[in-house]
This record gives structure tokens, sequence and C-alpha cells, in this order.
């Protein structure tokens, strides 16, 4: 069994995980500490919001920790809360798509002048919401171009090229085959090659 | 697999290249194809434009408010429960024991549930039988009870006293004053002592 004695700083996530099982509240926020900002991070990045992404990773956290017997040790903490992070951001980006859809125009319109009147112009929602990010601290021109890409795009090249993580595992995480996730990141980093092609100067 | 002198780089090689470990053959392509270093100059200085984006702290509090959501084990309980599993399942004989006790009572349910299935008219029987029983004895408990009351030497003078009013008001009061002063006695006894208690030990 584990000791309480443990470094926890020195600790491997496993050992982590194995104390935090024999309910030592030190061992949970060890884990908080070590994944809040690379999943706050992940988050931000997908929902562009920070309340709101403090809210997905906090929910993230929650459902981690609470569900810590049910982790299989034999696959890397990393993965698990990650993927959990990645499908709360997802989730909530399918949600707020089928919002956006919903506001084609009133159900009840009946003339094509009825439905433009009663419709949110979404064009403009995207650039309103750009150019918010642009204002904001996302707002550098990586940051934008990363906000312009399409979700699956944007949590692969996310997991890969800022959080370092093997395609191997970035396939894991998001639950896509191997050769998808590279496809996607190929894509995404094409995109923005284009996006950001003045840079080369 | 070889490749094609003439193909470009693929998204592995140029991974590769990044990584400093470009094959012979693609590095040959890579030096000849003006396209290909072009493509990869830029695949460099994305990849540090992305490996040098900021990461974000949540705000501050952030691991409390997450941790006020989170159920975390009680070890002593988790302890207790260890060592009981230990206790109930740690020999062969215990494992007989207890799967003898399973057997027995998933036994029991299943013959109650068959037998309940092939007997309708008993069941509905009986349960005729207890709310008839059960509402007899509900009444004639009622009845005993107020009955008891009413003969009390006591009640008339109860009935007397609640019968204007101006007097069921006045006891009203009385008994909601009396109620209030009760529980800030209460509260005072229960406080915590702000200041020293001359006999507690240190």
């Amino acid at each position: 069994m584990p000791s309480g004695r443990v470094d926890l700083a020195g600790a491997t996530d496993q050992e982590v995980v194995a104390l935090a099982r024999h309910g030592q509240e030190t061992a949970y926020r060890e884990l908080v500490r070590r994944y809040e900002r690379p999943i706050f991070s992940l988050v931000y990045r997908m929902v562009r919001d920070r309340e709101l992404a403090e809210d997905l990773a906090q929910e993230t956290f929650v459902k981690a920790l609470n569900a810590i017997e049910s982790y299989r040790p034999e696959f890397k903490f990393s993965s698990w809360i990650f993927k959990i992070a990645n499908n709360a951001a997802i989730d909530h980006l399918r949600r707020r798509e089928l919002d956006t859809l919903s506001l084609d125009g009133s159900p009840h319109a009946e003339t094509p002048e009825a439905i433009e009147a009663t419709a949110l112009q979404i064009g403009d929602r995207q650039e309103t919401a750009l150019e918010e990010v642009e204002a904001r601290e996302l707002g550098g021109e990586i940051e934008v171009a990363i906000a312009r890409l399409r979700p699956e795009y944007r949590s692969c090249i996310l997991l890969r090229h800022v959080e370092g993580r093997a395609y191997e595992e970035i396939a894991e995480i998001l639950g896509l085959p191997l050769g998808t996730v590279k496809t996607y990141i190929h894509r995404a980093r094409n995109e923005l090659r284009l996006s950001l092609a003045h840079l080369k100067q | 697999m070889n490749r094609r002198p003439d193909a470009h780089l693929s998204l592995d090689d140029l991974d590769a290249w990044l990584a400093g470990h470009l094959g012979q053959s693609e590095q040959a392509h890579l030096d000849a194809c003006d396209e290909c270093r072009d493509t990869a100059r830029t695949e460099r200085i994305l990849a540090r434009h992305l490996a040098a984006l900021t990461a974000f702290s949540p705000s501050a509090g952030f691991a409390d408010r997450v941790m006020a959501s989170v159920a975390v084990p009680d070890p002593f309980a988790l302890r207790s429960m260890q060592s009981a599993r230990r206790r109930l399942f740690g020999t062969r004989k215990a494992i007989a024991a207890a799967a003898m006790i399973a057997v027995v009572v998933l036994g029991s349910m299943a013959a109650s549930v068959g037998w309940s299935l092939s007997h309708p008219q008993a069941i509905a029987a009986a349960g005729t039988w207890i709310s008839g029983t059960a509402a007899a004895w509900a009444w004639g408990g009622m009845r005993a009870l107020v009955s008891g009351i009413i003969q009390q030497p006591w009640y008339a003078g109860l009935r007397e006293a609640l019968g204007s009013p101006a007097r069921l008001a006045a006891i009203s009061a009385l008994l909601s004053l009396a109620y209030v002063s009760g529980l800030f006695a209460l509260r005072k006894l229960m406080a915590v002592p702000s200041g020293p208690v001359s006999h507690a030990r240190a």
C-alpha cells in the first residue's frame, strides 16, 4: 500500500493516482496542480471564452477525480484527463453549433422574407467572435489562425504542437484512427501555413 | 518502402526533418526541391510559434473550487473496508461460506418469485385480508384514543380555555414566547466559548 510520506512532486502520475485512491486529499490536489494549466489552456483555446473554459476545465477535473476508481493505470493519466477535457469542449462546441443552426429563422415563418427577417446573421456572429478573440489574450496572429481551424483539427494541432503529445497518444485521446489524426494534423498545418504565410518574411 | 525520387516530403518526413533525423534519400530530395525546402522552412517557423504559445492559468482558487465538488474517500473507512474484505474473503472457507449464503439468498428469492407467479389468487386474498384488518385496527385505535382524551378530567377545562378567540390568541402568544425563549437558551448553551474556559486544561 502506498505510504503517505511519498514525495508527491517527484512521484509519477500513477503513484499519485494510487495515493488518491487511498483517500489522500493532497494527492488529488497534486493532480489538479499538475494538469490545471495544460487542461485549461487546451479548453480555453478550443472554446475561446475564459469563463466558459474555466467551467469546462473544472467539470473535467471533477469528473475525472470523482471517477478515479475507474481509471485504468495501464493507460497514461494525461491521456485520460485530456480525453475528458477534449470531450467536454467538443460537446460544448457541438451544442453551440446546434443552437446556432436553430437560429436559422423562425419555424413559423412561411415566406422567404419572414425567414430572413427572423434569422440571425451567422456570418456576422463568426466575425464578431473572432474580433472578440483578437481583442483579448488569444489575440496573437497564431491564436487567431488556430481559432479559425475546425474543432477536430484544433484539438489535434494543440495536442501535438502545444502539449507535445505523440501521434499515438493523440489517437487514443481523441478516439480516432492514427491515420485520421495524421491527416487532420497535416491539414491543420497546411491551413495554418496559409494563414501565416506572411510570417516567413 | 522505397520512395520515388521526385515525390515531395510527407508529413512524417517533415516531422523527421524537424526532429533532425531525416533519411538520406529524403534529405537529397529536400536539397534539390525548392517547394519542399520552402514548406520545411515554413513548418519550422510554425512549429516554433506553436511551441512558444503561452500556457494559460485558470483564476486563483481553481483547485479549491474543484476540490469542493470532489468526494475524497475517507482513508479510515477505506482501510476498514479493505480489512473487512480481507477477513471475509481471505480464506477458502470464508469464500465458500459467502458463496453458500449467496446461493441460499438467491435461491429463496427465486423460489419466492416462482411461488408468487403460480399462486396469484392466494396473494390477492391475503392482500384483501391484510388491508381489511389494518383498516379495522386503525379505526378502533383512533376511537379508543379520542374516547380516552374526552374522559380525562382536564378535558373540560381545556375546552373552556380554548372556547374564546381572545383566550386562544393569548395562549398561542404565550406558547410562542416560551418556544422562542427556549431556542435562545439552547443556542447560548451550545455556543462555543470565545474566551478561555477556567476549568479547561491546556
